[in-house]
This record gives C-alpha cells, structure tokens and sequence, in this order.
C-alpha cells in the first residue's frame, strides 16, 4: 500500500516538532545530584535559620555564596537529628574536613558581575523574586546543565523560577525605571 | 524551524565558544587585602591591592597616606597587568653574561672603566651599586643629572609655580600630593603647545619652542635689576612673548610669593631664578637621604657620563628594571671602548637598551618585585618605602643589584633589611602604617616590628626639620647633555615627546584600545607636524620621512595634525626615539 506523500510530510512534521519542543529540552540537559541531600524547609521550619544567616555578606560588602563547611561543622560536628542525610553528611564531609562540591543553580558565567547586596540591601529585593521558592523545599532538585554551554538550567528558567538571562535583568531594570548600562554587569 | 532546538543550538554554541581553552577566567578564591608601594615611578605611592586567592585583581590607593594621599595615576591602576606583558623577556643569558663581565674586569686596563648606569639612583640597589663599583678596580657608578640641582620641592610652600615646560600635572611629582597642593598655588605653564599641565594652568604662555632657557634669562635680568646675558626686550623676541607679558610675569614673581621656578636638567638656569624669587632654601630645599649603614659610606661617587672620557668603558651594566631617567644611546656609545666592549641590560624587555646590549636579562615586573623607593622629588623630607611582590616573581629572572654584587665579590641579598635598621638606629621620623592608617613614631617599635611593618605595607618617613638650601649646585658635574644645538635655521624643529618617558613601554597591555591603538596617540616612529610645518619640509600625510637630530637619524612616517603648533615635531617618547633625542631636542624632518 503506497502512502500519500502529505501523510509522509505530517508524519515526518509532526516527528520533528516533538523531537524538538518535547525531545529536545531533555536531551540537551545533563542532569547531575547535588552532593548532600539537603533541606532547606527543614533548617527554616526546625532551625529558624533565615536565608542571610548562611548565604551571608562578608564584611567588605560581598556576598559569600554558599556556606563553606565550617558554618555547616558549626552545627553538625555531630548529630543533631536521626535521620540517614544528616549521617551521611557528617560522615562523608563533616567527619574528614572535605567540602561538599555544590552545584549552584544561579552561577552566572564569567563575564557577568552581579552584586548581590546591591540588589538586596539597596534595592530591597526579595531572595525569592530570583531564586523562587528554593528556601521553602524539601529536597535539592537534581542540577541540569546544558551539554553545550555549561551553563545552569535555571538560568534559562525553569517552573520554579524565572530566568536570570540578561533580558531578565533587563525587564525587571526596565519595570522599576532603572539605568540598565552593558557595563553594569560586563565590567 | 518551528522549534526551539536550532536557535537554542545557536545560542548555545555561541556560549560554548565563550568557554573555549584559552579564554582567560577571573580568579575564585578568598578574597584578601595587601598593601605595597608602586614602582613604576620615583613618587612611589601607596598601594592598597585587593587580591582574590593569591591574585591580585584591584589596585587602589592608601587615602589616608601622608603624601599620596590615596591618588594613583592610570598606570599605577592598571600596574597588575604588567607581569603579563607579552614583551616581557622570559630567559636570558644570565652565566654567559657574569662570565663576560668578570674577564672584563680581569682584562681591565689603567684607562678603561667598569660601569653601572642607574636610571633610578637613591634607592638601596644603587647604594649596592655605589659599593660594588667602589669594590671594583676603576668601578665608576653612572647616572642622570638630577633635575634643578638634586633639590626636592616642597609645593604647599609656594604660592606661584612657573613652570617651563615641566609636566607638573601629568606625572612630574606624586599625583596625590600635586592635586592636594594645587590648590594652595598659582601655575603658570610656559610651553610651546597646549600640554594637559597647560590647559589646566591658571596661566598658560605660549613660548616658541626651545625658548625656555632665554624666558629664564629675561626673568633673572629683571629681578636682579642689571643686565645679564639677554635683555628683556631680547627675551621677548625670543620667546615670543610681548615685553609687558614677561614684565608681569618677573612682577608676579617678586610680589606673589613664596614663588619657584620648575624647569628641567635641561635648564640650570633655573637655580639661579629660584635663588632670586627666594625658593631656594624654601620650598626648593636640601633633603637628607635616608639613612644607610656607616660601612657603606665607601662608596663611589654619582657621576655623569660627562665626566667619563670617551672610548673607556670597558665593561657597562644597566639597571633597567624600574623606569627611570633614559640617556640616549648615542650619548652612551662614544664612551665604550671601541674593541669588543661588554654591554649587560637587566630589563623587563628587549625594546630599551637591550636593542643595543650583547646581553639581555630579564627582571622582574612590579608587582613582583622586590626593592624599595626613595623619597620623590616633590617630598619635603626623606622617606623608605619597600615594593613588596603581591605575585612570586616569575622563574629565571634576574636581581640586577645581586648580579651586580656578585660580579663584586659581594653578597647584598640583605641589603634591605640593613638599611631599615640604619633607618631604625637612627631613631628619626615616623612609620605610617596602611592597614590601619596610624603613624608611630620609629624610637617606640622595635627593629623587628619596624622591619615587619615595612614589608606589610609602611612608610619611614623622616622627622621634618628646618628648610635648608641644597648645599651647592655644581652645574658641571652633571653636564650630560648633548652639545649646544646648531643654528636654528640647521634643525629648525623642536622635538616634543608625547607618552611617558623613561617608561619604556611599560604600560598595561591591557589599557583600552582607544589609548593604545587610536590615532590620539601616536605610534612608534609616527611623528606629528603642523600642516604649515609639514609643507616647509616637504613631507606630507603619510610620507615616509626621516627624523634628523643631532645625535643620529632615524625614518619615521608624517601625521599631520593642525593641533601641533608650527615649529614642532611631536613623536611617541620610546627609546628609539630617546636615543637620537634626548632632553635637548632640536630636529628637521626631511623626505627620506
């Protein structure tokens, strides 16, 4: 049986289209785990930690990132709850001195100065208004990488959060009638 | 088409180039403090340098500093990048070259001479220069005529500068202390074209170029009140000023005091002024170096290659290492020996005298460094401050004041740490520290604690005393100049040099294209002429041309430019150049 050559072409259209909307974005990612099975819920709801207490400013204004181990030892030089996570932790960085390799979701390539407390202190923003909700989960989501480029999914955006592409900056510059200059961030 | 995958697969491939080998990547690590002292200059400032890991990344000044006053010139800024310059020599011949300088010494005749040039004296080095040469059978130690007579200049004394043609804004003294000062002074710039000094001058004369010396003849005729060599009316002839301008000015002199006259080594007419507009002993004063050890006092002499017949050098070894005063090549080679001289350059490139050295070794860059700076000229009292590296010095270079030394018989590898106890025993002055701004008085620290301030970041700076004049001002040890130009009317041109000179280059690689690369400076052997100037010579945009002076020749190619004024032939300060101009800079231009 010959099949019409417009079903071959809606076939093969079809193919590419969700090889390209729905394929696609999977096989572009790398999906790595983060190192530690964390929570962030857990330290805000049992801790009251706040966000600032362990991604802090140095004294010289800039921002520290996330925590190097000794805040965390400060806490977990031992046990403080049962669960296997925090065993784990103790017990694979805690107890040798050796630093969790953290995927960071919002690492910005090396051509890009951003000044968090520019925007935090100064322009009263919100650590959610980039990050989403990361504070209020359970679980550290796996860190996607695109194969290509290197760099973060979340950069891109994701459902969690919007992106932190330059038009991003842009937009939200624009909305609160800020100068937005190249040389803002690309010093 | 219709999906994201190709743009995204451009987007991305865009990005992946940025992550290519080869791409240079900022620095991660803890971010740290240090301080130091700039050495590309004689000024010498405070450096405060923010580092990330054991990278320095930032440098600043110190505001609280007594006489940089937290201020740091484009170059200083920028001064990190230079280890990375790519025409830093890497290797040299450094055996090969001892080898050849202890037979030159060995082989030394009773007429023949071993020689360093210094380009920056007073600094500890040259003191290890000073007695290497006196440890040396005929040693003589060489350096550049210090201008007006080796006084320093204490700016916040005056209250009217007349400058003849001495950059005083643009890099003369200590950046920080002139803009603190200029406040308190009245500048009157005399210059043939409109510098940056002159165009932020309270006053700018525009004097025809060369006429510096008979402006200073006309003012000292009219102070003294009797005739000297030239009259005013002459001077005004000469210079092309009108007779009242030059009369107001000598007024300006006499009654807007305490008044000092800047000029260049160039000018020793200029003491004589300072004498009778009252700066000499005032804010033209005598300084007391900073104290060394009673054994190095054996030392040879300074002394201006004026003094050294020609045809003796044997051996000459050049400190390169810091920009410094540059003596033109031509001035240097009539006093080599003429068979087989020994010539060591000890630079950071082969582009200064190492074009014209049998060997070339490399030195270290700021900020990997080690050494120390003297007080600079427009410091009221005397000072010791030491380069400490921020970065290890790249492998293989070479100490220009342990060679030296070595080719002695000498170890001077402490010689540092011997003058900041010098300094200490004498028990004069304050330290003023940079990581916390306070100054302490040197009798309270102990040698130790002084010594490990100054590696931190300090400066000794000397306890203020009564001004004194300079003791005396003998013109005629310094005269290494090249010889009186000939008529006007043989090298009608005047040389003004753009850039900065002595530096040799040593320029941020990294400094924007428009200041490296734009037509707004010009390039190596380009030489500006006034389209007036061009069509008297013969040359036009673009001409292939040769630069003639009176110590040599050398091609270069015409821009006109309507800015430069009649008269004058501006070129890129490099040695090239330097070497057929010098400070005395007659020239024609002629098609070659």
């Amino acid at each position: 049986m010959r099949i019409p050559g417009y079903l071959v072409f809606c076939g093969g259209a079809l193919a590419a289209l969700g090889a390209g909307w729905a394929g696609f974005p999977h096989v572009i990612y790398e999906t790595r785990p983060q190192p530690v099975d964390f929570s962030h819920k857990v330290h805000a709801e049992k801790a009251g930690a706040k966000c600032e207490d362990c991604h802090s400013f140095r004294d010289d204004g800039t921002f520290a990132g996330v925590p190097a181990l000794d805040k965390c030892s400060g806490c977990h030089a031992a046990p403080m709850g049962t669960t296997q996570a925090e065993k784990n932790f103790i017990d694979g960085y805690v107890t040798p001195n050796r630093e969790p390799q953290w995927l960071v979701y919002a690492r910005q390539p090396e051509n890009v100065y951003f000044s968090h407390i520019t925007h935090v202190k100064l322009g009263g923003l919100k650590c959610e208004a980039c990050h989403g909700d990361e504070g209020a989960t359970d679980k550290l989501r796996p860190y996607q990488q695109d194969r290509i480029s290197g760099y973060s999914r979340d950069i891109w955006g994701t459902k969690a959060a919007k992106g932190m592409k330059m038009d991003d900056c842009v937009d939200c510059h624009r909305q609160h009638g800020l100068e937005h200059s190249c040389l803002d961030c690309h010093k | 088409m219709f999906t994201p995958a190709p743009w995204r697969l451009i987007t991305d491939t865009a990005l992946w180039s940025e992550n290519w080998p080869g791409i240079p990547r900022p620095a991660r690590g803890e971010i740290k403090t240090r301080y130091t002292n700039c050495a590309l200059c004689p000024a010498g400032c405070a450096v405060r340098a923010r580092l990330v890991g054991e990278q320095p990344v930032a440098l600043m000044g110190v505001p609280a500093h007594p006489l940089s006053f937290g201020a740091l010139c484009p170059f200083g800024l920028t001064g990190h990048q230079l280890p990375y310059h790519p025409e830093r020599l890497k290797q040299g011949p450094a055996h090969e070259a001892a080898e050849a300088v202890a037979n030159a010494i060995a082989q030394c005749g009773p007429n023949e001479r071993i020689a360093v040039l210094d380009l920056r004296p007073g600094r500890t080095a040259s003191w290890t220069y000073r007695r290497a040469m006196a440890a040396v059978k005929n040693g003589v130690y060489l350096t550049a005529p210090p201008p007006l007579g080796g006084a320093s200049v204490n700016l916040s004394a005056a209250r009217t500068v007349l400058s003849i043609g001495v950059p005083v804004l643009e890099g003369w003294g200590t950046p920080g202390n002139v803009l603190a000062a200029r406040a308190g002074f009245r500048l009157i710039q005399a210059e043939p074209f409109e510098s940056r000094t002159a165009a932020l001058a309270d006053l700018w004369l525009r004097i025809k170029p060369g006429s510096g010396r008979a402006l200073a003849l006309g003012l000292t005729a009219l102070l003294e009140g009797k005739a000297g060599p030239l009259t005013p009316a002459q001077a005004a002839a000469e210079t092309g000023l009108s007779e009242n301008q030059i009369t107001d000015l000598a007024r300006d002199l006499a009654h807007n005091g305490p008044a000092l006259v800047l000029a260049g080594d160039d000018l020793p007419e200029a003491v004589p002024l300072n004498r009778l507009t009252g700066a000499w002993g005032e804010s033209l004063i005598a300084r007391a170096e900073a104290p060394v050890p009673e054994s190095w006092k054996k030392a040879a002499p300074p002394t201006g290659f004026a003094s050294v017949p020609d045809g003796s050098i044997r051996a000459l070894i050049i400190d390169e290492s810091v920009p410094g005063d540059y003596i033109p090549w031509n001035v240097i080679a009539p006093k080599l020996v003429p068979d087989n001289p020994v010539v060591v350059a000890i630079a950071w490139s082969r582009n200064g005298y190492g074009r014209h050295a049998q060997f070339t070794l490399p030195a270290a860059v700021y900020p990997e460094m080690t050494g120390d700076a003297p007080a600079a000229i427009d410091s009221p009292a005397a000072a010791f401050r030491i380069f400490t590296p921020l970065v290890p010095a790249t492998a293989g270079m070479v100490d220009p004041a342990g060679f030296i030394a070595s080719a002695a018989g000498m170890n001077a590898s402490a010689a540092l740490r011997e003058r900041a106890d010098a300094i200490h025993k004498a028990g004069r002055g304050t330290l003023f520290t940079y990581a916390d701004a306070k100054s302490t008085p040197v009798k309270e620290l102990k040698p130790e604690d002084f010594w490990k301030a100054l590696n931190q970041g300090g400066c000794w700076m000397d306890a203020p005393g009564k001004p004194a004049a300079p003791v005396k001002y003998d013109e005629a040890a310094w005269q290494g100049k090249p010889p009186a130009p000939q008529e006007a009317s043989d090298l009608p041109l005047v040389v003004a040099l753009t850039g900065m000179p002595g530096a040799a280059g040593l320029v941020s690689p990294l400094m924007s294209k428009l200041y490296q690369e734009s037509n707004l400076r010009l390039g190596r052997n380009r030489a500006a002429l006034n389209p007036a100037s061009a069509a008297a010579c013969g040359v036009g945009e673009g001409s292939r041309a040769v630069l003639q002076t009176l110590l040599g020749r050398r091609p270069i190619q015409v821009t006109l430019s309507a800015s430069t004024p009649p008269g004058v032939v501006e070129v890129e300060a490099s040695p090239d150049i330097l070497d057929i101009c010098g400070a005395f800079s007659r020239a024609r231009v002629a098609q070659s």
